[in-house]
């Protein structure tokens, strides 16, 4: 069975081998004494945490959200819409791009194809991070505007979940930045393809969770 | 001669931030333990207030110097004891014993692994935890006193700072504060609990293959994971409100110690919506891993597998499921629509069902026993299914609309979360503590000790509710610092007086146990290897899978498998 790692100077990027899956409990990465080789968690187990924190967030998002509902419900005399940052719409067109161009970075990864994989992982790192520098300039729009935090409940709920959210997306840049750096500081070390794979699908995440709030707040907040 | 390698010793830091999935559980214990003396001591001052409200006690002043100044506690001190021992009661220890100490002891054993999924994450999550311990012990030693809200927090008063109260500035921030944190830590448990029982069972372990324990462990993390961050995205609201001005919970026009309060536009009621759908699963979050524990101590001293193995399973399942759709069962007075309170109420009894399957689980398990034993371990199981009967009866009648308008807020709703939340979770704890002391330190509890706790506690628990249950008929409201002002509530003082004077009995009769559980870890009797004969693979770790279940027991009533 050929070897999946490839140490070759310029060839495809070295990549640690997912284990294979095997029925009934943990994909049996470890020496049948219960405790694994190396400290590092398994492939699937690393998803597997992932999915649930993304449940949590989803749960948070959804209690915020909720929240929002049944306070304008409750009393909508007080619920003033806001004006839309100029940002709004060029922010969610590169997070969708980001999210694009970052799973093209993972499918070129898997291939093998390692200088297509640099250039489309460092423009979707790139898009994200403008994202929230984006996200950065809606706030201080609004803020010029005179929509401030406790200025009336739409623009607090605006201001808690847009800041909920990127903070969500802080933590998700942290891990694209930490591929980026471990693909242009160290080359030669197998990357772990578990950061990489979580990295984009908790991306793909805050992908969607941005364009439901964006239609709360469009079309309804 | 048997020659040994010698390892040498991990260093002192080492074994404090141990990721020993072991020491963690009993970092997680000794925590619950620590927590479990000091709400049970501020329970104690609380009940010695209500029936002596006006009797000087020197060391009140010495302690609370503005708060009890000549010995008498005040009205706010007694909130502050309330809302303190409420709140260490349901998240450090019904929370913490049952769940994040006896798994860590012995889930990745069971699953056949040596390891939980994450040990960094694990050993993060405790001292997530401990800071959390931290902040809430630091939010009631300032000056101004702790927070007076109570463990439910319910706003407006406890949205608007310190105007509403002593202790409500800084000491209700650190309360709220305390609380995030331990929601990120309780999930983060949550987390590796899951992670470890989808992904580290044994090859060729199955799901219905699990001993009960770890499904509901597995279950009441799910529950956590659904809870925990509505209890955060409501914490977060709620400190914007106090902090930064916002009105998500506080109504405007409001007047609190004669000040015009600058709020406007907010609702109480959301703030119960999202507390209550934190708040009832928390209660399950308490008492499904003692449902595990208890169906997995029975089974091993019925010396037989379940009576019905998957209604073991699938009813902690259902309960889970339906326990998430009821918490507007807390919110029958408050406003709530009557066909949702209507809804809410058949939810409510609906759990009665897989509830009941459970007890008569345990029942048919122990009447179709092989052979019954009744070590300690065993009548505190026995104890649970007791209490939980008794408890989970009350609960249908709060669970009704008509009956609740009367009892809400009454004496009766609180013996009825103390029998069945309080006193039969912690039933379970003691079962599982004297069932698996011997992994945790390799020694046994003393039994002869263990029992007379065990008998005391069970009539002691018995004596103090159930007549609490009578206050409540008589209209006994809870949360009051002071019954002596009311003339209605006079004929009720002797029976007041009578739970005093048996929750300091209960309270004494729990000494047995502390010196029972610090004399046996230096000084018990050494464990063999599997003292109880059980069938589980935290007793066998390199045991093999059996194809008939986790619960193989002999029915020959033979001493092995």
């Amino acid at each position: 069975m050929p070897a999946l790692t490839e140490p070759k100077v310029g060839g495809p990027p070295p990549i640690t081998p997912l284990p294979p899956r095997r029925g009934g409990g943990n994909n049996g990465d470890d020496n049948g004494q219960g405790r694994r080789p190396s400290a590092e968690a398994s492939g699937s187990m690393v998803r597997i945490a992932v999915y649930i924190g993304m449940c949590a967030s989803t749960m948070t998002f959804a209690a915020l959200a909720s929240a929002m509902v049944v306070r304008r419900g409750l009393n909508p005399t007080d619920w003033h819409r806001l004006p839309v940052p100029p940002l709004l719409w060029i922010n969610t067109l590169a997070l969708i791009l980001s999210s694009i161009v970052l799973d093209m970075a993972g499918r070129a990864f898997r291939a093998g194809d390692r200088p297509k994989f640099r250039k489309l992982w460092l423009a979707g790192t790139a898009l994200g991070t403008w994202f929230l520098v984006g996200q950065a300039i809606n706030w201080t729009f609004l803020a010029q505007n005179g929509f401030y935090l406790r200025q009336n409940p739409a623009s607090a709920f605006f201001y808690v979940l847009t800041w909920a959210h990127a903070a969500h997306v802080i933590g998700a840049i942290g891990g694209l930045y930490y591929v980026t750096y471990r693909m242009m500081a160290t080359p030669a070390i197998p990357m772990n393809r578990n950061v990489l794979e979580v990295s984009v699908i908790f991306w793909h995440f805050l992908d969607i969770m941005w364009l439901l709030l964006m239609a709360i707040f469009v079309f309804w907040a | 001669m048997e020659t040994q390698t010698l390892t040498p010793r991990p260093s002192l830091f080492r074994r404090v931030f141990s990721t020993d999935h072991r020491t963690i559980a009993r970092q997680y214990f000794f925590l619950s333990i620590f927590a479990v003396i000091t709400g049970v001591c501020l329970s104690l001052l609380m009940r010695y207030h209500l029936v002596w409200p006006h009797e000087k006690v020197r060391w009140f002043e010495a302690i609370w110097s503005v708060r009890a100044e000549g010995g008498i506690m005040t009205e706010e001190l007694y909130l502050s004891l309330m809302t303190l021992h409420g709140t260490i009661m349901v998240f450090f220890v019904l929370t913490l014993a049952p769940l994040n100490a006896f798994s860590n002891l012995v889930l990745p054993e069971q699953l056949g692994r040596r390891e939980m999924a994450f040990p960094r994450l694990n050993m993060l999550s405790f001292w997530i935890t401990l800071v959390s311990f931290l902040t809430l012990l630091a939010s009631c030693v300032l000056d101004e006193g702790g927070p007076i809200a109570g463990w439910t927090a319910y706003p407006p008063l406890s949205a608007v700072g310190a105007v509403s109260g002593p202790g409500e500035g800084l000491g209700q921030t650190l309360w709220f504060v305390s609380i995030g944190i331990f929601c990120i830590g309780s999930l983060l448990a949550a987390m590796n609990i899951i992670s470890t029982v989808i992904e580290c069972r044994r090859p060729g372990m199955s799901l219905m293959q699990m001993p009960l324990t770890c499904w509901n462990w597995f279950v009441t993390s799910i529950l956590s994971v659904l809870s925990f961050p509505v209890l955060l995205a409501a914490g977060l609201l709620i400190l914007l409100d106090r902090l930064v001005g916002t009105s998500f919970f506080v109504p405007g026009d409001l007047l609190i110690a004669e000040q015009h309060n600058p709020h406007a536009g907010g609702s109480p009621l959301l703030w119960q919506h999202l507390f209550w759908f934190f708040g009832h699963p928390e209660v399950y979050i308490a008492i499904l891993p003692g449902m595990g524990i208890v169906s997995h101590i029975i089974s091993n001293f019925s010396r037989r597998a379940p009576f019905s193995y998957r209604a073991c399973v699938w009813a902690p399942v259902a309960i889970a499921f339906l326990g998430m759709l009821v918490w507007g069962h807390h919110m029958f007075i408050s406003g709530i629509s009557p066909y949702s309170a209507l809804t809410f109420s058949l939810v409510t009894m609906s759990i009665g069902a897989p509830s009941a399957v459970l007890v008569l689980n345990w029942l048919g398990t122990t009447f179709r026993a092989a052979r019954l034993e009744f070590p300690t371990a065993m009548l505190f199981c026995l104890g649970f299914v007791s209490l939980f009967v008794t408890g989970g009866l009350t609960g249908l009648y709060l669970g009704q609309p008509e009956i609740d308008a009367y009892f809400h807020d009454t004496a009766f709703v609180v013996a009825h979360f103390h029998m069945i939340m309080g006193m039969a979770a912690l039933f379970a704890v003691f079962a599982a503590t004297f069932y698996w002391f011997p992994l945790m330190f390799g020694r046994m509890l003393n039994e002869r000790l263990g029992k007379l706790h065990f008998y005391l506690t069970f009539i002691g628990a018995y004596a103090l509710f159930l007549p609490m249950h009578f206050a409540g008929f008589a209209g006994n409201p809870r949360r009051y610092a002071d019954f002596t002002n009311f003339d209605f509530l006079q004929a009720v003082m002797p029976l007041q007086h009578w739970i005093t004077m048996t929750a300091f009995a209960l309270g004494a009769v729990q000494l047995i146990f502390i010196w029972n559980l610090f004399s046996s870890i230096w000084r018990g009797a050494p464990a063999t290897a599997n003292p109880w004969s059980g069938s589980t693979l935290e007793w066998n770790p390199d045991g093999e899978i059996s194809t008939l279940g986790p619960y193989s027991y002999s029915n020959s009533g033979s001493e092995t498998n």
